[in-house]
């Protein structure tokens, strides 16, 4: 009789082997796993483009897509789980762009054919530029490097509890109800109403599955859990889930059904969300803990959302309970690339501190990470947002957090190149009269002030049209305001904090420290000499090794430490001083996700030592070699004196090998780690504990070591997946930290 | 007069020269002279230049000063006060397991600034520990310590003198007096093939320690050959010995055990 441990154990060898053959299907991909299953043989969906753009925009074109697509998708059930349904293909995918457009689609001849000809008369485009251009904004985003954020998708969060409640017929009956109600908003109403009748078409696809599986499976353990799984299929198809195991399938198909959609990858409170479920079901006698246990490794298996677990209410009360330790131990079991943050704070039951420390220590695979409760909450309130809300909002992507149902961040999606806007200063700067570092940071200030100014610009298109390009069709099912109103997510927020990051960090702080110390401190240098140093990208080394051997950001106490506090202090200010239209308000944070390569591929010689073209500092955390030591607490201690202070995150980002077991304390040592950056007043902690010798083996041939994850920046990915690139970003940094 | 002393580093997030996270102080000058230093930059007293051949980049302006890494110089002076202030740096992290270590060379070399430093240390509220070959005894510094790390190299007297340059009865006798003072020890020895890797050395030493009141625990560490790169930047002949193997530091484990 097979055992819950033996068929986790053959679920992570179907890992391993999707793994490998979505490898083989779609090349590199320098992107979160996913939890993605590789493409049948023969899949094929036809887009159908709506616009002259070449591409498929708003109500009709998103929502005929989505059920194209979904509808492509086979049904996906292994008779070794517990939960069904799986996602392999997304909608962005039609959408060309390149950045995210997988190999199986440039190989597909037919399908590139259709794109890229016929209807289209070019590439299709995310953004439908024709209706809504901005040219006037695009010399400055180049100029400055900028991430504008328009075309961008999910980057919000959904209040799970509405759709749980309701169920897919609940949401049908809702979109009905209203659509009586809000006149003149029948194709809204009837997008939505195609969308979720889709997803139960898809649901129904698995029951058929399941009844073929069923009639040819002989193991009676495993012939009783498919025909549980059946029948919680048929409760959910139209039914709200009742059971833990129903709200877990219920995300499950949700799930899917929002990457195919937009990517979105926000998950929710994960332990206070299906706790009555639990509590209910064990109640009743009908689920133990090892059951509970697998259905969450299965969950997490199917889609590596992100997660937070345990955290503190709006009475500073912890909310930790037995479900956040079977959701760890859930991630134990399967122990894949699983996107669980825990909240930190300061009546944090320590006992599950030490566990989540444990499995990252015992596992090795970059989960969980931790966020901190202090300024996060505290920060966001100072945007004018009350407790409750404040605590309401949790880790639910990359770098970033969001309230779930009500807020509209566009986190994660608008970033500036402060390395470009300081290039652009020193490029003003050459020609006057007076050069000094302070003449600089005012030149820098005031680029950054017009970096930030076509930024809100951006942004705000993106608000005001992002509906009519891409409506949330999806995530609006479980947004307060949305079907009620008949408005878009982006239209019916009640909160607009809209992220904007900066990048760079690093790359700017040691350049204005080692400019003060070599040119005007020491002299060592002219001004002269350097500008010519960085034109011609350091032909003397000798000055390239002046620039960079002076003390670094998060050195402790340094030059650069402190331009680096000034430098926030100024992004911060000049990001909350855009004004903003409609109760908008943007949002500050240092973050570059895992743009370092391509934003450093912009930017000429900085002068901190860097060649032209090299990548920039990674988020905020400091540049190579920036103690002997490379000391974690320093690194720590830096990061913690950047944060933006309005909370959004600076995160730290860490990579070490602490050749220190459990047993010889290892768990206390980062533990005092982490909560001391959080006191210190840290935001989040991305962290990898990593075994140098499988990293190096992996780096060298990935196919020794296919389960290694890492946690590239904010997600987490299959190091054997992500480019050499890639691999050598995350192994150049780790051994940074040796 | 403000205490100064030579340091070669300091080193943060320092997680195996004591328990907790900890921030090592190393000073420079060692009484001792064992062959397989791994930090042979700690012997001298005095400053030395460290050369790195392979990050020279051929300017030919060295005297101007060298910013490629090439020659890098061993040894700041440094007085109490700039040396506590780095320690404070991480004084948010130490909790109460961690703390500042005092290491070397040998730190009981430079009384007046060790006593100075952990004096300072303590009235900071930061806990306090030493590494030392307790080549001498120093009552006013033990009383100190939350905690000595000592070596006990070789048990044999003539193979200590050998190998290190000094008889080992002193350093035996001053473990013992700190033992009757009731300072909290872990003693170590570095195995080194050839050396010391003998399950006789490694079960006289634990008799002695067995005899006494005060040592937490009988760490044997192995022997790693980091030491010869440095000697090599040194300008410095090093011995080369071979790192013991991992069943041998297994089997020699079994002779270490204290209970």
């Amino acid at each position: 009789m097979l055992t819950y441990r033996d068929r986790i154990d053959t679920m992570r060898r179907t890992k391993i082997e999707h793994t490998l053959a979505k490898r083989a299907q779609n090349g590199y991909t320098d992107l979160d796993d996913f939890g993605t299953v590789p493409l049948p043989e023969g899949y094929y969906a036809e887009p159908w483009y709506n616009s002259e753009n070449g591409s498929f925009y708003g109500l009709d074109g998103m929502s005929e897509n989505f059920c194209r697509v979904l509808a492509a998708h086979p049904a996906y059930v292994d008779p070794m789980e517990m939960l069904c349904g799986r996602w392999r293909d997304m909608l962005v995918n039609y959408r060309g762009d390149v950045h995210y457009m997988p190999d199986w689609i440039k190989k597909n001849e037919k399908l590139r054919n259709f794109m890229s000809s016929g209807v289209t008369a070019q590439w299709s485009k995310r953004w439908d530029e024709k209706r809504f251009p901005y040219d006037d904004l695009k010399p400055l985003q180049k100029l400055y490097n900028i991430t504008t954020g328009i075309d961008g998708d999910a980057h919000f969060a959904c209040d799970y509890r509405i759709g749980l409640s309701l169920g897919f017929g609940g949401l049908l009956e809702k979109i009905r109800h209203y659509r009586g109600v809000n006149c003149g908003k029948e194709a809204f109403y009837d997008a939505e109403e195609r969308c979720v009748l889709a997803i139960v078409d898809f649901i129904d696809r698995h029951i058929v599955k399941i009844g073929e599986l069923l009639a040819d499976e002989t193991r009676p353990e495993i012939k009783e859990s498919l025909e549980k799984m059946k029948t919680v299929c048929e409760n959910i198809r139209l039914g709200a889930p009742k059971t833990f195991h129903e709200a877990c399938q219920w995300v499950a198909f949700f799930n899917c059904a929002s990457r195919i959609y937009t990517r979105d990858g926000a998950g929710f409170q994960m332990d206070t969300v299906l706790l009555p479920y639990y509590e209910a079901d064990v109640k009743a006698g009908i689920l133990d803990d090892e059951t509970a246990k697998f259905l969450i490794a299965n969950l997490l298996l199917i889609d590596p959302h992100y997660y937070q677990i345990s955290g503190v209410d709006e009475q500073d009360r912890d909310l930790t309970n037995h479900l956040s330790y079977l959701i760890l131990g859930g991630a134990d079991m399967i122990n894949i690339s699983c996107n669980l943050t825990v909240r930190v704070h300061e009546n944090c039951d320590p006992a599950f501190l030490r566990y989540a420390v444990e499995c990252l220590f015992r596992h090795k695979n970059g989960w969980p990470r931790f966020c901190g409760d202090k300024t996060l909450c505290e920060g966001y309130m100072r945007n004018g947002v009350d407790k409750k809300t404040a605590r309401e909002r949790i880790a639910v992507g990359c770098n970033w957090m969001a309230v779930p149902g009500k807020e509209f961040p566009m986190n994660d999606t608008v970033k500036i190149n402060i390395a470009k806007v300081m290039e652009v200063a020193l490029g003003e700067m050459r020609d006057a009269p007076i050069k000094s570092t302070e003449a600089l940071f005012a030149l820098f200030e005031k680029h950054l002030e017009k970096a930030v100014e076509v930024t809100a610009a951006g942004v705000n298109l993106h608000l005001d049209h992002v509906h009519e390009v891409t409506p949330e069709l999806i995530m609006n099912l479980m947004f307060h305001h949305s079907l009620e109103q008949g408005l878009d997510a982006s239209e019916c927020a009640e909160l607009y904090t809209v992220g904007v990051d900066g990048a760079g960090l690093a790359v700017v702080a040691d350049s204005f420290a080692a400019m003060e110390q070599r040119v005007e401190q020491e002299k060592k240098l002219t001004w002269d000499a350097l500008y010519e140093a960085l034109q011609n990208d350091f032909a003397d080394e000798r000055v390239r090794a002046m620039l960079q051997s002076t003390p670094k950001y998060c050195g402790g106490g340094t030059a650069a430490d402190a331009w680096a506090a000034r430098l926030t202090e100024s992004f911060s200010g000049v990001v909350k001083a855009q004004k903003m239209p409609k109760g908008r308000q943007l949002v500050p944070g240092w973050f570059s996700w895992a743009r370092s390569i391509e934003y450093g591929s912009v930017v000429g010689a900085t002068p901190n030592g860097r060649r032209a073209g090299e990548p920039i500092s990674h988020g905020a955390n400091p540049n190579p070699h920036f103690r002997t030591d490379g000391a974690v607490t320093a690194q720590a201690s830096g990061i913690a004196a950047v944060q933006c202070g309005y909370g959004n995150t600076a995160p730290l980002q860490l990579e070490f090998d602490p050749k220190i077991t459990i047993e010889e304390g290892g768990v206390e040592i980062v533990m005092q780690l982490i909560k001391t950056h959080f006191l210190q007043g840290g935001t989040l902690i991305n962290i990898n504990i990593l075994d140098s010798e499988k990293l190096l083996e992996a780096h060298e041939n990935p196919e020794r070591h296919p389960d290694l994850v890492v946690r590239v920046t904010g997600f987490t990915a299959y190091f054997a997946s992500l480019s050499p690139g890639f691999r050598r970003l995350v192994v150049s940094r780790f051994l940074e930290g040796m | 007069m403000t205490t100064k002393a030579l340091i070669t580093d300091i080193q943060r997030f320092s997680i195996h020269d004591g328990p907790g996270i900890r921030t090592t102080v190393f000073l420079k000058g060692c009484p001792l002279h064992c062959l397989w230093c791994h930090n042979p930059e700690t012997v001298s007293f005095s400053q030395e230049t460290f050369f790195y051949p392979e990050k020279c980049i051929s300017c030919g302006k060295c005297t101007q000063g060298c910013y490629s890494g090439a020659r890098v110089v061993c040894g700041r002076e440094m007085t109490v006060e700039e040396v506590l202030e780095e320690v404070k740096r991480d004084a948010p992290y130490y909790g109460c397991e961690g703390g500042v270590t005092v290491s070397g060379g040998e730190p009981l070399a430079h009384r007046a600034f060790t006593l100075a430093l952990l004096r300072a240390c303590r009235a900071a509220g930061i806990g306090t520990a030493m590494e030392s070959s307790m080549y001498r005894h120093d009552p006013e510094i033990l009383a100190e310590l939350d905690l000595l790390m000592a070596d006990i190299k070789i048990f044999d007297g003539d193979l200590h003198r050998r190998y290190t340059g000094m008889d080992n009865a002193e350093i035996l006798a001053n473990i013992k007096k700190a033992d009757e003072m009731g300072v909290p020890m872990i003693v170590r020895t570095p195995i080194v093939s050839g050396v010391n890797d003998t399950a006789d050395n490694i079960a006289k030493t634990a008799a002695f320690l067995k005899s006494l009141h005060h040592v937490a625990r009988y760490e044997l560490l192995p022997y790693h050959p980091l030491g010869q790169t440095k000697a090599a930047a040194l300008g410095q002949d090093a011995h080369v010995f071979e790192a013991p193997t991992k069943a041998k530091m297994e089997e020699l484990q079994v002779y270490a055990d204290l209970s």
